[in-house]
């Protein structure tokens, strides 16, 4: 579990991700493995030349599932820290738009955590991207968020 | 009080028919389609957020063809669209996710 005193870090950030940071942040001595997912800007799209990509988020709930998908984590698998940045604005090739590291005492752990969170961000967490061709620009096919059914009974408001 | 405000008289008028003051906020190609980010709306107390897309829907009919592909978001969590709204939640109209 994640302690007070050094919890997990969890951003949305605008300038380049600092990949070594995270790592650090969440590697101590009782750890055996931190495994990471750079999701990074590639130069195609759908068989086009990608020249840049515009990501933007509903920050505040972004923020608020990108926490969840933490206390999910540590609700699951045997795990020491988690770490999840996702930058928004212009992105260039190359880049990484996402970086998640995960520490753990063994390395299943951190493998299975790893996977868990960029297949659940990219699925839960409201970011989009619009890719930026030479012939114009599309916002990207994205994943319908699991959203309550609607026969079930509406949440009263909070 | 010795003299009725205005805020007084709207109050009152609010008591016989409830109205709700809800911000609607929009993203990606949504935004892009009604030309704002955000919205300031006043609908009958306990209106579904069905009924508040309904509404953009009707002045932005591109907007009503997405309807199919769109999550709704009721304080900033995933809600059914037939989640009565009050005065002071936050809605979004949330298409297809592509973060990552």
């Amino acid at each position: 579990m994640a302690n007070s005193l050094q919890p997990d870090l969890l951003a949305l950030v605008r300038d380049p991700i600092d990949q070594a940071a995270l790592i650090q942040h969440v590697r101590a001595a009782e750890d055996g493995a931190v495994v990471t997912f750079d999701g990074c800007v590639r130069n195609h799209s759908h068989g086009r030349r990608t020249l840049y990509l515009d990501y933007e988020a509903y920050e505040s709930m972004a923020l608020g599932k990108i926490r969840e998908i933490a206390a999910q984590i540590h609700e699951k698998f045997p795990v020491h820290l988690v770490a999840i940045a996702h930058r928004l604005g212009r992105l260039e090739i190359g880049e990484t738009s996402v970086f998640i590291a995960v520490s753990s005492a063994h390395r299943p752990g951190a493998f299975d955590a790893c996977r868990f969170a960029i297949d659940t961000l990219k699925r839960t967490v409201p970011i989009w991207k619009k890719e930026y061709f030479e012939d114009g620009a599309v916002w990207a096919d994205g994943e319908m968020p699991p959203a309550p059914l609607e026969t079930r009974e509406a949440k009263p408001a909070s | 009080m010795a003299r009725y405000t205005s805020a007084g008289y709207n109050s009152l008028v609010s008591l016989c028919s409830p109205t709700a003051r809800v911000k609607v906020l929009f993203f990606g190609r949504l935004k892009e389609i009604v030309g704002h980010a955000e919205d300031s709306v006043e609908l009958p107390d306990g209106a579904p957020i069905e009924a508040l897309f309904s509404h953009y829907g009707a002045s932005h009919p591109e907007l009503a063809r997405f309807r199919a592909s769109l999550v709704a978001s009721h304080n900033q969590e995933f809600a059914a669209w037939s989640t009565p709204l009050h005065s002071g939640d936050e809605v979004a109209f949330l298409p297809p996710v592509s973060g990552g």
